[in-house]
C-alpha cells in the first residue's frame, strides 16, 4: 500500500516534495533569520537565558532614531558611492574586453575566456592579498613604475581609498564582463551586417545597434557588481586598512566589536532598505533610457 | 547603364578556393537569378557584391565604378538576408527607417518615404507594431521595404522566401516580380530552387558544386537549351542518354548502344561535334508522348514496359523500362477525367518524340 502511494507521488509530472529542500533551505537559513533580524532591531534588549515575554514591553524605535546621525548617513552613502562607482567604472572597462571577445576575437576566444574566469579559482581573500605584493611600498607596481621613470618617488597606494577603489574594480570586474559578453554572443551576426549594408559607420552600427541589444548584459553585470559592492566588507577592511568604515564594516563592527546587535540589526535594516530603494531607483533609470534606445522589447 | 561586372574574382576561405576566374555580367534593371546546389559559392558571390566579403583577387564593378575596396556603407547595394535580420529593438517604422536616419534625413521627409513604401509592400497597419508581433511573411516583407527604401543600383536577396510556406512563396514571387517593374532596381536573387528562379528571372545564371557559372540565360534558354549535362540535370529533370553521334544522308542520329538509331538536330557551332563522338542526348519527360497503341507523325520512337507509375494529380510520371534496361522518365498531363486508355503496372508502351525537341550536349 504503502509502495502504491509512493508510486503515485513519483509518477506526477513534478513531484512537490522534491522541492522542500530547496524550501527548507533558505526559509531556515534566510527568511526566518531575517524575520529574527528585524524584530531584534525593535528591541531594547534581550536576555539569552529566560525568554520572557517582558520583551513585548520592550519594543521600541531607540535603534533606529540613534541611527539618524551624520557618522551613521555618512557611512551608508559610502558605501553607495563606492557600490556605484564600482560598478560603473567596471561597465567602462568592461564594455570593450567584453565586446572584443563576443564579436572580434576568432581563434583565442575560449582561452581569453578561460583568462577571464580564472580568479574564480582562487580564494577571494588569497586574491584581494596578492594585492598587497602589488600595491605595497615596495610592491610591483611602485618598483615597475621607477624602473620605467614614470614617477620618482613610490606611490603611497596601500591603506588609502585609491586602494580600496582599484581592488574593488579588478576584483568585481568579471561579474561584469560575463553577462555583457553573454548578451553580445547572443547578437545574430546578420543583424550587425545588416546595420553595415544599410549604411551605417561601425560607430553608428555600435551605438544604435550593438549597444542596445547588450543592455540586458549591462543591467545584469551592473547589479551583479552594484549590489555585492554595496555589502563589501573584505577589501575596505583590509586594503583599507580598517581606518575607513563601510557598511559591511560598521555591521561587523556592532555585531562583533560592541556586542550590541540591536544597533546592529537596526542598521541591517536599514542599509539592506536603502539598497533595495537606491537599486530600484538606478534600474528604473536604466528602464526608461534603454527603452528610449529600444533596448528593452517585447518578445 | 549601371549594369554590375564581376571580373576574373577569385575567393577562398582558410585556403579553400570557393570562386575562381569568375566573370559575370548582370545588366541593369534586370531580375537576375543565381541559381545552384547548395556550397555552389552563389551567396558568397552575393556577399561580395554586397561588400560582406572582399575578394581575392578581380574586380567589381557598378556601371563604369571600381567598388572592389568600396566599403560595404558605402556601396549603393542593399541586402535582404535569409532569416531577415531585422532589428529586433525596433518597431516596422524604426526597422524601415533606419538608412534614412543614418543619412540624416529630415524627419518629415522619412515619414512620408517610410509610410509610401510601406504602402507598397501592405504593411500600412502594421506601421508601429513590434517585429515579434508579426508572421513571417510581414516579416520579410519589413526586411524588402527596409533593403529598397533607400533606392540602391542593386538589391541583393538571398534565399529570402526560405523559410515561408509554399502558399506565402508563391505569393511573395509574384509580389517581388511587380516590385522589381515598379523599382527597376537590379534584383539578385540568390536561390537553390529552380522553381522560384524560373519564375522571377527574366536573367539567370548557373552555377554548380564548383562555383562555376555553367549557363546563363533567360529561364527558357536555360530550360529549353541546356549547354551543360550538368544544367540539364540541374534544371527541371531530364533524361540523358549516352550515344554516339552518326550523320547519314544529311540527317543527324544519335545511336545508342541496345536501343538502336535516333533522329536529332545538329548541334550548331560547337567545337565537340564530329562523327563518331561520345555524346549525350537530353529528353526531358514531358517532351515524350507515351501511349499503349503505335502513333504516327513522331520522328522518333521508343518500346518498353511500365516499371512505376507516380501520381501527382494534374500530371502522372511514369518510369518505362527500355531494352538496355534504362529507366526512361516520362511526364503526361492528366487532361481528362477518364483517358482513353488507362496505362497499367507492366504494360508495354511506345514513346514517341520530335528530334526538334531534343538537345545534345558535350559528354
Amino acid at each position: 500500500m504503502r509502495s502504491e502511494n509512493l508510486k503515485t507521488v513519483f509518477k506526477q509530472d513534478r513531484p512537490f516534495f522534491l522541492a522542500i529542500p530547496a524550501i527548507l533551505w533558505p526559509a531556515i537559513f534566510l527568511y526566518i533569520p531575517l524575520v529574527f533580524l528585524v524584530g531584534i532591531s525593535f528591541l531594547k534588549s534581550f536576555d539569552y537565558s529566560v525568554f520572557d515575554y517582558s520583551v513585548i514591553d520592550a519594543l521600541t524605535f531607540n535603534n533606529y532614531r540613534l541611527l539618524f546621525s551624520f557618522t551613521y548617513v555618512k557611512i551608508l552613502f559610502r558605501s553607495f558611492y563606492l557600490a556605484f562607482f564600482t560598478g560603473f567604472f567596471c561597465l567602462l572597462i568592461s564594455y570593450p574586453i567584453a565586446y572584443f571577445l563576443a564579436l572580434r576575437v576568432g581563434r583565442f576566444k575560449n582561452l581569453l575566456l578561460f583568462f577571464l574566469v580564472l580568479p574564480f579559482w582562487t580564494n577571494f581573500i588569497v586574491q584581494v592579498y596578492a594585492w598587497f605584493y602589488i600595491l605595497d611600498v615596495k610592491g610591483v607596481l611602485n618598483t615597475v613604475f621607477l624602473k620605467l621613470g614614470i614617477i620618482s618617488e613610490p606611490l603611497h597606494i596601500l591603506y588609502t581609498p585609491t586602494a580600496i577603489y582599484i581592488v574593488m574594480l579588478f576584483c568585481y570586474l568579471p561579474f561584469m564582463v560575463m553577462p555583457i559578453y553573454t548578451s553580445l554572443s547572443k547578437i545574430e551576426k546578420d543583424t550587425l551586417e545588416a546595420s553595415d549594408d544599410l549604411g551605417a559607420k561601425p560607430w553608428q552600427t555600435l551605438l544604435y545597434v550593438t549597444w542596445p541589444l547588450s543592455l540586458s548584459g549591462v543591467v545584469t553585470g551592473f547589479f551583479l557588481v552594484y549590489i555585492p559592492s554595496f555589502g563589501e566588507f573584505v577589501i575596505p577592511t583590509l586594503l583599507g586598512g580598517g581606518k575607513i568604515m563601510f557598511v559591511g564594516s560598521l555591521i561587523s563592527y556592532f555585531f562583533l566589536d560592541t556586542k550590541n546587535i540591536f544597533l546592529g540589526a537596526a542598521f541591517t535594516c536599514v542599509s539592506g532598505l536603502f539598497l533595495i530603494i537606491s537599486a530600484l531607483l538606478i534600474f528604473w533609470i536604466f528602464r526608461r533610457y534603454a527603452k528610449k534606445v529600444g533596448g528593452i522589447y517585447e518578445k | 547603364m549601371r549594369e554590375i561586372r564581376l571580373s576574373n574574382v577569385k575567393k577562398s576561405f582558410k585556403g579553400e578556393v570557393i570562386l575562381e576566374g569568375l566573370n559575370l555580367t548582370i545588366p541593369s534593371g534586370e531580375f537576375f537569378a543565381l541559381l545552384g546546389p547548395s556550397g555552389s559559392g552563389k551567396t558568397t558571390l552575393l556577399r561580395l557584391i554586397a561588400g560582406f566579403e572582399s575578394v581575392d583577387t578581380g574586380s567589381i564593378f557598378i556601371g563604369n565604378k571600381n567598388i572592389t575596396n568600396v566599403p560595404i556603407n558605402k556601396r549603393r547595394v542593399n541586402t535582404v538576408f535569409q532569416n531577415y535580420a531585422l532589428f529586433p529593438h525596433f518597431n516596422v517604422f524604426d526597422n524601415v527607417a533606419y538608412s534614412l536616419k543614418i543619412r540624416g534625413l529630415k524627419k518629415d521627409v522619412i515619414e512620408q518615404k517610410v509610410i509610401k513604401i510601406l504602402k507598397s509592400v501592405h504593411l500600412e497597419k502594421q506601421i508601429y507594431k513590434s517585429i515579434h508581433q508579426l508572421s513571417g511573411g510581414q516579416q520579410q516583407r519589413v526586411a524588402l521595404a527596409r533593403a529598397v527604401i533607400n533606392e540602391p543600383d542593386v538589391l541583393l536577396l538571398d534565399e529570402p522566401l526560405a523559410a515561408l510556406d509554399l502558399k506565402l512563396r508563391e505569393k511573395m514571387l509574384v509580389e517581388l516580380i511587380d516590385l522589381q517593374d515598379v523599382l527597376k532596381t537590379t534584383f539578385i536573387y540568390v536561390t537553390h530552387d529552380q522553381f522560384e528562379a524560373l519564375t522571377v528571372a527574366d536573367r539567370m545564371a548557373i552555377m554548380n558544386s564548383e562555383g562555376e557559372i555553367e549557363q546563363v540565360g533567360t529561364p527558357e534558354d536555360i530550360y529549353e537549351f541546356p549547354r551543360t549535362s550538368f544544367v540539364a540535370k540541374f534544371v527541371g529533370t531530364t533524361n540523358l542518354l549516352k550515344g554516339i553521334l552518326r550523320a547519314e544522308d544529311n540527317k543527324t542520329f544519335v545511336e545508342i548502344e541496345n536501343l538502336g538509331k535516333f533522329e536529332a538536330l545538329l548541334p550548331k557551332n560547337k567545337k565537340w561535334v564530329c562523327n563518331g563522338c561520345n555524346i549525350l542526348m537530353s529528353l526531358r519527360p514531358e517532351k515524350i508522348e507515351i501511349s499503349k497503341t503505335p502513333l504516327t507523325g513522331f520522328s522518333n520512337c521508343l518500346e518498353g514496359q511500365v516499371d512505376s507509375i507516380v501520381y501527382h494529380g494534374r500530371s502522372t510520371q511514369y518510369y518505362v523500362k527500355l531494352k538496355n534496361g534504362f529507366l526512361l522518365h516520362v511526364f503526361e498531363q492528366n487532361e481528362e477525367h477518364f483517358p482513353q486508355e488507362e496505362i497499367d503496372y507492366d504494360d508495354k508502351v511506345y514513346m514517341y518524340w520530335q528530334k526538334e525537341n531534343v538537345v545534345l550536349l558535350e559528354k
